[in-house]
Protein backbone atom coordinates (compact mmCIF):
# COMPACT_ATOMS: atom_id res chain seq x y z
CA UNK A 1 0.00 0.00 0.00
CA UNK A 2 1.49 3.77 -1.07
CA UNK A 3 1.64 6.34 1.41
CA UNK A 4 -1.12 7.94 0.00
CA UNK A 5 -3.41 4.96 0.54
CA UNK A 6 -2.86 4.21 3.36
CA UNK A 7 -3.30 8.12 4.84
CA UNK A 8 -6.61 7.65 2.42
CA UNK A 9 -7.19 4.91 4.95
CA UNK A 10 -6.91 6.38 7.77
CA UNK A 11 -9.11 9.50 6.96
CA UNK A 12 -11.59 7.16 5.98
CA UNK A 13 -11.46 5.42 9.51
CA UNK A 14 -11.41 8.81 11.51
CA UNK A 15 -14.40 9.76 9.38
CA UNK A 16 -16.21 6.55 10.25
CA UNK A 17 -15.63 6.64 13.81
CA UNK A 18 -16.68 10.54 13.91
CA UNK A 19 -19.77 9.06 12.40
CA UNK A 20 -20.27 6.55 14.71
CA UNK A 21 -19.37 9.05 17.69
CA UNK A 22 -22.13 11.81 16.39
CA UNK A 23 -24.77 9.00 15.62
CA UNK A 24 -24.23 7.96 19.51
CA UNK A 25 -24.72 11.46 20.40
CA UNK A 26 -27.88 11.66 18.89
CA UNK A 27 -29.26 8.67 20.58
CA UNK A 28 -27.96 9.77 24.08
CA UNK A 29 -29.61 13.28 23.18
CA UNK A 30 -32.83 11.53 21.95
CA UNK A 31 -32.85 9.27 24.96
CA UNK A 32 -32.88 12.63 27.27
CA UNK A 33 -35.34 14.17 25.20
CA UNK A 34 -37.76 11.16 25.45
CA UNK A 35 -37.33 11.45 29.70
CA UNK A 36 -39.47 14.94 29.48
CA UNK A 37 -42.48 12.93 27.81
CA UNK A 38 -42.30 9.76 30.54
CA UNK A 39 -42.25 11.94 33.20
CA UNK A 40 -45.40 13.88 32.10
CA UNK A 41 -46.98 10.38 31.10
CA UNK A 42 -46.08 9.09 34.11
CA UNK A 43 -47.06 11.70 36.25
CA UNK A 44 -50.41 12.00 34.16
CA UNK A 45 -51.01 8.15 35.18
CA UNK A 46 -50.09 8.53 38.70
CA UNK A 47 -52.49 12.03 39.27
CA UNK A 48 -55.26 10.24 37.03
CA UNK A 49 -55.23 7.14 39.28
CA UNK A 50 -55.19 9.31 43.10
CA UNK A 51 -58.19 11.84 41.26
CA UNK A 52 -60.50 8.59 40.73
CA UNK A 53 -59.37 7.61 44.26
CA UNK A 54 -59.79 10.58 46.02
CA UNK A 55 -63.15 10.86 43.93
CA UNK A 56 -64.34 7.77 45.96
CA UNK A 57 -63.06 9.23 48.93
CA UNK A 58 -65.32 11.68 48.90
CA UNK A 59 -67.95 9.87 47.13
CA UNK A 60 -67.71 7.45 50.28
CA UNK A 61 -67.76 10.35 52.49
CA UNK A 62 -70.99 11.60 51.31
CA UNK A 63 -72.55 8.35 51.90
CA UNK A 64 -71.14 7.25 55.00
CA UNK A 65 -71.68 11.09 56.65
CA UNK A 66 -75.33 10.48 55.23
CA UNK A 67 -75.48 7.73 57.12
CA UNK A 68 -74.05 8.92 60.26
CA UNK A 69 -76.49 12.24 60.31
CA UNK A 70 -79.54 9.66 59.42
CA UNK A 71 -78.40 7.56 62.81
CA UNK A 72 -78.19 10.59 65.13
CA UNK A 73 -81.34 11.96 63.53
CA UNK A 74 -83.01 9.15 64.26
CA UNK A 75 -81.65 8.93 68.06
CA UNK A 76 -82.08 12.77 68.38
CA UNK A 77 -86.08 12.41 67.11
CA UNK A 78 -86.65 9.36 69.44
CA UNK A 79 -85.61 11.73 72.55
CA UNK A 80 -87.28 14.25 71.48
CA UNK A 81 -90.33 11.82 71.21
CA UNK A 82 -89.06 10.51 74.76
CA UNK A 83 -88.67 14.96 76.18
CA UNK A 84 -92.39 14.92 74.46
CA UNK A 85 -94.15 12.11 76.41
CA UNK A 86 -92.19 13.27 79.82
CA UNK A 87 -93.60 16.47 79.51
CA UNK A 88 -97.42 15.33 78.99
CA UNK A 89 -96.78 13.07 82.06
CA UNK A 90 -95.67 15.82 83.71
CA UNK A 91 -97.81 18.46 82.85
CA UNK A 92 -100.41 18.52 85.37
CA UNK A 93 -97.63 18.79 88.49
CA UNK A 94 -95.93 21.44 86.97
CA UNK A 95 -99.17 23.27 86.47
CA UNK A 96 -99.94 22.72 90.03
CA UNK A 97 -96.64 23.73 90.82
CA UNK A 98 -96.83 27.02 89.26
CA UNK A 99 -100.18 27.64 90.65
CA UNK A 100 -98.74 27.17 94.21
CA UNK A 101 -95.71 29.39 93.47
CA UNK A 102 -98.36 32.28 92.39
CA UNK A 103 -100.56 32.14 95.00
CA UNK A 104 -98.14 31.54 97.84
CA UNK A 105 -97.78 34.90 99.92
CA UNK B 1 -12.94 1.96 15.19
CA UNK B 2 -13.72 -0.40 17.85
CA UNK B 3 -12.63 2.34 20.40
CA UNK B 4 -15.07 4.67 18.52
CA UNK B 5 -17.87 1.87 19.02
CA UNK B 6 -16.57 1.45 22.39
CA UNK B 7 -17.22 5.36 23.22
CA UNK B 8 -20.42 5.30 21.22
CA UNK B 9 -21.78 2.57 23.95
CA UNK B 10 -20.64 4.34 26.53
CA UNK B 11 -22.24 8.23 25.36
CA UNK B 12 -25.63 6.01 25.30
CA UNK B 13 -25.32 4.05 28.50
CA UNK B 14 -24.75 7.24 30.32
CA UNK B 15 -27.87 8.81 28.92
CA UNK B 16 -29.72 5.83 29.59
CA UNK B 17 -28.20 5.66 33.63
CA UNK B 18 -28.81 9.43 33.08
CA UNK B 19 -32.55 9.04 31.98
CA UNK B 20 -33.19 6.20 34.45
CA UNK B 21 -31.93 7.95 37.56
CA UNK B 22 -33.80 11.24 36.72
CA UNK B 23 -37.13 9.38 35.89
CA UNK B 24 -36.80 7.52 39.23
CA UNK B 25 -36.38 10.57 41.18
CA UNK B 26 -39.32 11.66 38.95
CA UNK B 27 -41.36 8.89 39.96
CA UNK B 28 -40.56 9.55 43.80
CA UNK B 29 -41.54 13.50 43.74
CA UNK B 30 -44.75 12.16 41.79
CA UNK B 31 -45.85 9.61 44.23
CA UNK B 32 -45.55 12.38 46.70
CA UNK B 33 -48.21 14.70 44.62
CA UNK B 34 -50.46 11.95 43.90
CA UNK B 35 -50.58 10.89 48.33
CA UNK B 36 -51.25 14.88 48.45
CA UNK B 37 -53.81 14.65 46.68
CA UNK B 38 -55.55 11.59 48.35
CA UNK B 39 -54.26 13.24 51.64
CA UNK B 40 -56.67 16.45 50.50
CA UNK B 41 -59.20 13.97 49.28
CA UNK B 42 -59.41 12.18 53.27
CA UNK B 43 -59.21 15.59 55.25
CA UNK B 44 -62.27 16.88 52.90
CA UNK B 45 -64.19 13.44 53.55
CA UNK B 46 -63.60 14.31 57.07
CA UNK B 47 -65.00 17.98 56.92
CA UNK B 48 -67.94 16.25 54.65
CA UNK B 49 -68.84 13.91 57.60
CA UNK B 50 -68.66 16.84 59.94
CA UNK B 51 -70.36 19.01 58.08
CA UNK B 52 -73.04 16.74 57.74
CA UNK B 53 -73.46 15.66 61.12
CA UNK B 54 -72.79 18.92 62.90
CA UNK B 55 -75.64 20.02 60.52
CA UNK B 56 -78.29 17.76 61.75
CA UNK B 57 -76.99 18.20 65.17
CA UNK B 58 -78.01 21.98 64.91
CA UNK B 59 -81.25 21.02 63.19
CA UNK B 60 -82.45 18.69 65.91
CA UNK B 61 -80.93 21.09 68.79
CA UNK B 62 -82.99 24.06 67.36
CA UNK B 63 -86.51 21.39 67.15
CA UNK B 64 -85.68 20.20 70.52
CA UNK B 65 -85.67 24.00 71.93
CA UNK B 66 -88.37 24.89 69.56
CA UNK B 67 -90.45 21.95 71.51
CA UNK B 68 -89.87 22.75 75.06
CA UNK B 69 -90.36 26.62 74.20
CA UNK B 70 -93.84 25.51 72.83
CA UNK B 71 -94.44 22.68 76.06
CA UNK B 72 -93.44 26.05 78.48
CA UNK B 73 -95.30 28.49 76.38
CA UNK B 74 -98.74 25.97 76.49
CA UNK B 75 -97.91 25.30 80.60
CA UNK B 76 -97.45 28.72 81.29
CA UNK B 77 -100.65 30.00 79.49
CA UNK B 78 -102.19 26.99 81.70
CA UNK B 79 -101.25 28.09 85.00
CA UNK B 80 -101.96 31.84 83.91
CA UNK B 81 -105.67 30.42 82.69
CA UNK B 82 -106.26 28.67 85.95
CA UNK B 83 -103.99 31.52 87.96
CA UNK B 84 -107.05 33.84 87.02
CA UNK B 85 -110.23 31.75 87.49
CA UNK B 86 -109.40 31.18 91.27
CA UNK B 87 -110.76 34.83 90.85
CA UNK B 88 -113.74 32.92 90.57
CA UNK B 89 -113.67 30.86 93.36
CA UNK B 90 -114.63 33.44 96.05
CA UNK B 91 -113.34 30.50 99.10
CA UNK B 92 -109.78 30.28 97.59
CA UNK B 93 -109.32 34.24 96.23
CA UNK B 94 -110.71 36.15 99.56
CA UNK B 95 -108.31 34.71 101.44
CA UNK B 96 -105.30 35.58 98.73
CA UNK B 97 -106.92 38.88 98.15
CA UNK B 98 -106.52 39.85 101.87
CA UNK B 99 -103.30 38.57 101.69
CA UNK B 100 -102.00 41.04 98.72
CA UNK B 101 -103.79 43.78 99.56
CA UNK B 102 -102.21 43.80 103.58
CA UNK B 103 -99.22 43.28 101.63
CA UNK B 104 -99.36 46.17 99.59
CA UNK B 105 -100.65 48.55 102.94
CA UNK B 106 -97.66 47.51 104.75
CA UNK B 107 -95.27 47.44 101.83
CA UNK B 108 -96.65 51.62 101.62
CA UNK B 109 -95.99 52.79 104.93
CA UNK B 110 -97.96 55.25 105.11
CA UNK B 111 -100.77 56.03 107.65
CA UNK B 112 -103.95 55.98 104.75
CA UNK B 113 -103.83 53.81 101.57
CA UNK B 114 -106.36 53.82 98.95
CA UNK B 115 -106.88 50.27 97.44
CA UNK B 116 -108.21 49.83 93.76
CA UNK B 117 -110.04 46.87 92.67
CA UNK B 118 -111.60 45.28 89.37
CA UNK B 119 -115.20 46.19 88.56
CA UNK B 120 -116.29 42.28 89.32
CA UNK B 121 -114.60 42.58 92.94
CA UNK B 122 -116.36 45.64 93.66
CA UNK B 123 -119.71 44.62 92.45
CA UNK B 124 -119.11 40.93 94.27
CA UNK B 125 -117.29 40.86 97.66
CA UNK B 126 -118.66 42.09 100.63
CA UNK B 127 -115.86 45.26 101.38
CA UNK B 128 -116.80 45.81 104.70
CA UNK B 129 -115.72 42.09 105.45
CA UNK B 130 -112.55 42.62 102.99
CA UNK B 131 -111.38 45.84 105.06
CA UNK B 132 -111.71 43.88 108.78
CA UNK B 133 -110.03 40.67 107.39
CA UNK B 134 -107.22 43.04 105.70
CA UNK B 135 -107.29 45.01 108.80
CA UNK B 136 -106.41 41.50 110.85
CA UNK B 137 -103.53 41.03 108.55
CA UNK B 138 -101.80 44.62 108.65
CA UNK B 139 -98.66 44.81 111.14
CA UNK B 140 -99.32 48.44 111.40
CA UNK B 141 -102.33 50.69 112.18
CA UNK B 142 -103.58 51.96 108.31
CA UNK B 143 -106.45 53.88 107.46
CA UNK B 144 -107.84 52.07 104.36
CA UNK B 145 -109.92 54.11 101.83
CA UNK B 146 -111.61 51.79 99.14
CA UNK B 147 -111.53 53.27 95.46
CA UNK B 148 -114.57 53.32 93.61
CA UNK B 149 -112.96 53.74 90.18
CA UNK B 150 -112.48 50.18 89.14
CA UNK B 151 -109.52 49.07 87.25
CA UNK B 152 -108.71 46.77 84.54
CA UNK B 153 -107.34 43.48 85.74
CA UNK B 154 -108.22 40.31 86.20
CA UNK B 155 -108.19 40.19 90.35
CA UNK B 156 -105.83 41.49 93.14
CA UNK B 157 -105.56 45.34 93.83
CA UNK B 158 -104.08 48.48 93.16
CA UNK B 159 -102.77 50.00 96.81
CA UNK B 160 -101.87 53.74 96.30
CA UNK B 161 -101.34 56.77 98.56
CA UNK B 162 -103.99 58.99 98.77
CA UNK B 163 -102.36 61.55 96.32
CA UNK B 164 -101.82 58.73 93.63
CA UNK B 165 -98.43 59.09 93.24
CA UNK B 166 -97.04 56.08 95.41
CA UNK B 167 -98.06 52.76 94.43
CA UNK B 168 -98.12 49.21 94.90
CA UNK B 169 -99.59 46.96 92.31
CA UNK B 170 -100.65 43.41 93.52
CA UNK B 171 -102.80 42.89 90.71
CA UNK B 172 -103.10 39.20 89.60
CA UNK B 173 -102.12 40.53 86.56
CA UNK B 174 -98.99 42.10 87.31
CA UNK B 175 -98.39 39.36 90.00
CA UNK B 176 -97.68 36.72 87.35
CA UNK B 177 -95.87 38.58 84.61
CA UNK B 178 -93.72 39.29 87.70
CA UNK B 179 -93.41 35.34 88.58
CA UNK B 180 -92.61 34.64 85.10
CA UNK B 181 -89.06 34.23 84.62
CA UNK B 182 -89.45 31.97 87.80
CA UNK B 183 -92.44 30.25 86.53
CA UNK B 184 -90.27 29.44 83.38
CA UNK B 185 -87.29 27.57 85.34
CA UNK B 186 -89.13 25.65 87.19
CA UNK B 187 -91.75 24.69 84.62
CA UNK B 188 -88.39 23.55 83.11
CA UNK B 189 -87.01 21.52 86.15
CA UNK B 190 -90.26 20.14 86.28
CA UNK B 191 -91.24 19.29 83.02
CA UNK B 192 -87.54 18.21 81.00
CA UNK B 193 -85.55 17.43 84.73
CA UNK B 194 -83.78 13.99 85.36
Amino acid sequence: MSGIETVRVIVEAEREAAKILEDAENKASEIRKRLESLIEERRSQLLQSARKEAAGILKNAESEGEVEAERHASRSRERLHQLNRQAASRRAAAVEKLLSIVTES
Amino acid sequence: MAAANEKAQSIINAAELETQKALEDAKSHLSREAEEVIRNAQAEAEAIRRRQISEVKHKMKLREQQDKNRILSDVLEETRKRFFEIASQEDKYQPFLVELIAHGVDALRLDTAVVHLCARDLNNLDIGRLHREVAKKLKQQVTIEWSKDPIDTHGGALIASTDGKTRIVNTLDQRFEALEPKLLIEAGKTLFGD
